[in-house]
């Protein structure tokens, strides 16, 4: 297959060697659960349980609140012991509302009621409700509600399905591994989107660094029909949704589009392969695959693991530490998010957890840029970071924005090449941030604007009504006045009356 | 200023820092720079040294003075890099004080002044060279013949102080034109290129750098090699020296085609070490070139333009320096108006318009 | 009285020509290649600040605002034209080495600047005081920055001094350096923007540490007045 051409990007180390051999463990239940009402993008989910209750693995414990929005489900069987704030899996680790479920050892489980059968009869609107149903969110780090991904625009129907396996941030594996395990699940999973979703061609995307996942996929393919398994070069951001679309079917996204746009739909494996879970064994999104690796990790591996398991009990699963991290990370290297500690839960856009040293890090001295452009060279966005840093530095937010930072995608290949160690995607987000709260408030004011125009408005045309109205009672009570004196006899001039 | 996370991503180690790809460089110099040593003798050594001492103390001057941390700015080797550049371009046998002065200026007047690392909009060395040749235009361009180590003609211990730190000038039997200014000098008396190049002129020995010529920019083969391990070490890109060189190859063709006997050949251009210093590794100075490749390309074709109208019609016999400086200049503006697409919108940042929908049937 | 010492200090050192105002650039770049030109470029301008200092401000109150800028020039013009025509008959040779220099102090933004600034709202004596200090804050700027670069560039100072001031002078044409080489850059327009560089980062170091003095000599005072009980409250004022 045709490959189109790409810009930018980096090749860091894969550093995939830890745990891409290792079999996929199952984590026991941890004996405390804590799951995070807001796990996904959009409205949080609101409990639907109580203190005390008991609940069986895979029942609803919080319903989905609008359209992007995702239910939470009970990963295990057990009592709620708390509905608190609890620290967020998140760099500040501000509390957020969280289920905390005491496990038990029955691990009874939910039956629903609604029967299976073959999910390759359901229609594109029930797929869609069913995935909306058991909380599926983009498994890839992005955690956007699924099922909006499932019901595309009749007017713009989608033509090609794009399954993103091509894991491009360092140390993950857990999207390897599941392809390397479970081919046949994962490849029935990309088929039953491409069913809801009517399209003609379904693409799996594998990085060329990833052999054997591609073999097994490729082996699963050719014992059904619909999927082509493709390599594509390994290259960090190859993730990025844009990127994807653009190397399969050489379209660049215009500005402000998404792929649906072009009639073109890209998932993750990992949401594949829960996609697959629900529809075929009516299982909601209760556990994930997770990579757990980094040099202070004793064992590093992929270990399936329910939803809520704090990042402690997890790492001790792993073997424990081998010494204290200089940095607890969850996600990949290069996007991921610093974690203040390991009291922090697992949710569903966890693909990882890595406990770096000093070492791997590599935490040098900022210095001073020296405009080499490597910059430049690896954005894949064709941004000029350097500028943008150097205007960040002199606190002009707006000069960074004319220069593009919106388009920023975060990726971070900027501050990986820079060698002077500028921490150009820190600026970049908290210019983002910053120019979204500008806007925000130009539209909280503009509105106010518009109210009190509207208000004043309203009010002149209700004085002007009134007057007119006035006017013409005036007019009318004169009218009978000189008839009522034409009827008499003639006296003065009957005088209009004042208006004002 | 914004105050930021210290626990800054992306997580990972990254692949070059700015003390190692200044020591790449370096590493890069030192063959041209050794063989300048054995060719002109302990003088050259003498000249290397000096530059290489005052321009760290210059940089450890300028950073104790405006209080930061001296250890953190002065290892980052751009003052030695810088120190080193301008000792290759001195004449082999200049004066102490030469060497040491233009040190002086290239850091502080040619760095510090603006800001320091990463904000001069001009090379140091090259500024510094310039202001050394405006200002002593005798002492730099006092060229001397090879004298190599171990010879009988090079200088001994004694001798060699005596030149760097006395001034002696060199003796008659020493002193030479380079082949540059040579054929300058003769064209200008009338002469034509075939009779000038007639017994004096072999471009194997030419560009192996057997000649008369700066302290390190007499072997053209010597640089490029340098020059060449880093392009493949990644540090340089090949935009610049390539458009360079292919810009005055092209310019000097063109010419030479029209009149061989009054413009020389492409070839005796590049073979002039000077260039392939500039190409490899003056205009290659992150700091004061365009960043994005296409700026790269333009940048260095004017640099290789203004080098080439320099040596056919300028005053000087050698005009790399001037064009690199003069092209510095520009850098800004390359930089603002050669900036790269973004991603989904045209050059004028407009979006892109929507792509005509090939569903995939129709497609292959 | 202390208006007086004010515009004193404004001119020669607060709000030097020069080195305060960043003004008249061109002239001083241009002449300023030894002291000796520097010194009669100086003089010139200062006769004519002080003369046109003089002429608008007692016009101040006859000129309409809105033709002010044209009559400035033209009172300048003419001083100029007089200044020049002077120089040529009785320092013919600085003359011709000043050059088309002289003729050029119309457009002098400095003299324009006082005119504008000063003259035209003050009256006559505290004008040509301005005029004066002025004057000879732009002949001390032009003086050192011909010196400095005289000094580096040939390794002489006051050269060709008994040109501009009689033969008597000759004792104050020196020669620095016997066999100096002279660093050629500073004779030519960059070294004049360098040398002109480094001045005003004197200037201005030097400022930092008068800012700091009085303080330091109050907070002495203090103490001593604190320490001294036997002459209560003889030092407050």
């Amino acid at each position: 297959m045709k490959l189109f051409g790409l810009r930018g990007g980096v090749h860091p180390e894969a550093l995939k060697h830890h745990t891409e051999r290792q079999e996929i463990q199952r984590m026991p239940m941890p004996r405390r659960l804590y799951i995070p009402l807001q796990q996904h993008i959009g409205a949080p989910a609101k409990a639907e349980v109580e203190v005390g209750e008991k609940v069986e693995k895979g029942q609803l414990l919080a319903r989905s609140q609008g359209m992007i929005s995702a239910p939470i489900h009970a990963p295990g069987s057990g009592t709620i012991v708390e509905i608190e704030e609890h620290p967020a899996a998140h760099p500040s680790g501000l509390p957020v509302r969280t289920i905390v479920i005491e496990t038990d050892v029955q691990e009874r489980i939910f039956k629903n009621l609604t029967d299976a059968g073959d999910p390759f009869d359901l229609s594109t609107q029930q797929i869609a409700d069913r995935v909306g149903q058991a909380g599926i969110v983009g498994m890839g780090g992005a955690t956007f509600p699924s099922a909006v991904k499932l019901m595309p625009n009749p007017d713009n129907p989608i033509h090609t399905l794009i399954i993103n396996g091509s894991e491009c941030e360092p140390y993950l594996t857990c999207d390897d591994r599941l392809m390397q395990e479970r081919p046949d699940d994962v490849l029935d999973g990309i088929r039953l989107i491409r069913h809801a979703l009517q399209a003609k061609r379904a693409v799996l995307a594998i990085e060329d660094n990833k052999q054997a996942a591609f073999n097994a996929m490729q082996a699963a393919a050719a014992r059904s029909d619909g999927v082509e398994v493709i390599q594509i070069p390994s290259r960090y951001p190859m993730g990025w949704e844009k990127q994807l679309v653009q190397i399969i079917t050489g379209h660049e996204l215009p500005q402000g589009q998404l792929p649906g746009g072009i009639g073109v739909c890209v998932h993750n494996v990992g949401t594949a392969f829960a996609i697959y879970r629900t529809l075929r064994i009516d299982e909601p999104l209760i556990s994930r695959v997770v990579t757990v690796s980094g040099g202070a990790v004793r064992n590093p591996q992929n270990v399936l693991v329910p939803i809520g398991t704090r990042v402690e009990d997890l790492i001790k699963f792993c073997g424990g530490l081998t010494e204290t991290p200089a940095r607890l990370v969850m996600g990949g290297p290069m996007m991921g998010q610093v974690m203040p500690h390991q009291q922090v839960p697992i949710v569903k856009g966890s693909s990882g957890i890595l406990a770096l040293t000093e070492h791997e890090i590599d935490d040098g001295p900022e210095r001073p840029c020296i405009r080499c452009g490597r910059c430049v060279i690896a954005c894949p966005v064709g941004l000029m970071p350097l500028e943008m840093g150097a205007r960040m530095r002199a606190d002009d937010v707006t000069g960074t924005e004319a220069l593009g930072v919106m388009d920023c995608i975060g990726c971070g290949c900027c501050s990986y090449v820079c060698p002077s160690k500028i921490p150009l995607v820190q600026y970049f987000n908290y210019a983002k941030g910053e120019l979204q709260d500008r806007r925000n408030t130009k539209i909280k004011t503009s509105k106010t604007r518009q109210w009190a125009q509207n208000r004043t408005e309203r009010l002149q045309r209700e004085a002007e009504e009134k007057a007119i109205l006035k006017a013409q009672r005036a007019a009318a009570k004169a009218e009978k006045l000189a008839n009522k004196s034409l009827q008499s006899e003639p006296q003065s001039e009957p005088q209009p009356e004042d208006l004002q | 200023m914004i105050r930021l996370n210290p626990q800054a991503g992306p997580h990972v180690r990254n692949p070059g820092k700015v003390p190692s790809l200044m020591a790449m460089v370096i590493i890069a110099l030192l063959p041209a720079t050794l063989f300048g040593i054995y060719l002109f003798g302990l003088p050259a050594l003498n000249t290397v040294v000096l530059c290489l001492l005052s321009a760290a103390f210059f940089e450890a001057l300028c950073v104790w003075l405006v209080k930061k941390r001296i250890t953190l700015v002065l290892f980052d080797g751009s003052a030695l890099l810088t120190g080193l550049l301008l000792a290759l371009t001195l004449p082999p046998w200049a004066p102490w004080w030469i060497a040491v002065g233009g040190s002086g200026f290239a850091i502080i007047v040619g760095k510090h002044v603006y800001g320091g690392l990463g904000q001069n909009p001009f090379n140091p060395a090259m500024l510094a060279r310039v202001a050394l040749l405006l200002s002593f235009p005798l002492q730099m361009t006092s060229w001397v013949s090879p004298a190599p180590l171990f010879s009988a003609s090079t200088p001994g211990f004694i001798d060699a102080l005596a030149i760097t730190f006395n001034s002696a000038m060199p003796l008659d039997g020493f002193s030479s034109a380079t082949l540059l200014g040579q054929v300058k000098t003769d064209l200008g008396q009338g002469q034509t290129l075939s009779l000038i190049f007639e017994g004096q002129y072999n471009l194997l020995f030419h560009s192996l750098g057997y000649t008369a010529g700066s302290l390190g920019e007499t072997s053209a083969l010597l640089i490029a090699a340098g020059g060449i391990y880093l392009i493949w070490q990644g540090v340089i890109n090949w935009q610049l020296p390539v458009s360079m060189l292919a810009s005055v190859a092209l310019l000097a063709g063109l010419f030479h085609i029209i009149d061989p006997e009054l413009y020389a050949s492409p070839l005796y251009h590049l073979s002039s070490g000077a260039l392939m210093l500039g190409a490899f590794f003056i205009l290659t100075d992150p700091v004061t070139s365009p960043t994005t490749l296409r700026g790269q390309i333009l940048f260095g074709s004017g640099c290789g333009l203004l080098v080439f109208i320099i040596r056919t019609w300028g005053g000087y016999p050698e005009g790399v320096a001037f064009a690199v400086l003069l092209m510095n200049g520009m850098t800004p503006l390359i930089d603002h108006y050669l900036k790269p697409r973004q991603y989904g919108r045209n050059r004028r940042g407009q979006p892109l318009p929507m792509p005509a929908m090939t569903p995939p049937g129709e497609q292959s | 009285m202390s208006t007086y010492s004010q515009i004193i200090r404004d001119g020669l050192w607060h709000n030097n020509v020069v080195f305060g105002q960043l003004l008249a650039l061109c002239p001083l770049l241009a002449v300023t290649s030894t002291a000796t030109n520097g010194l009669g470029m100086g003089l010139a301008s200062t006769a004519v600040l002080v003369g046109s200092n003089l002429l608008v401000s007692m016009t101040r109150s006859l000129i309409s605002p809105k033709v002010r800028i044209p009559i400035f020039v033209l009172l300048i013009a003419t001083l100029v034209s007089l200044v020049d025509m002077t120089m040529n008959a009785w320092l013919h040779d600085l003359h011709k080495m000043l050059g088309l220099f002289i003729p050029l102090i119309v457009t002098n933004c400095a003299i324009l600047g006082r005119a504008e600034a000063f003259a035209s709202r003050q009256p006559v004596l505290p004008s040509i005081v301005d005029g004066l200090m002025m004057g000879i804050g732009f002949t001390l700027a032009l003086v050192l920055l011909g010196a400095t670069r005289e000094i580096l560039g040939s390794g002489t100072l006051f050269a060709n001094a008994s040109l501009l001031l009689g033969s008597g002078f000759t004792g104050l044409e020196l020669v620095l350096f016997e066999d100096y080489q002279g660093i050629v850059l500073m004779l030519l327009p960059p070294g004049g923007f360098l040398a002109l560089g480094f001045l005003i980062v004197a200037k201005r170091l030097l400022d930092r540490r008068f800012e700091q003095r009085p303080t330091n000599t109050q907070a002495n005072q203090i103490t001593v007045t604190d320490l001294d009980e036997s002459s209560p409250g003889g030092e407050t004022a």
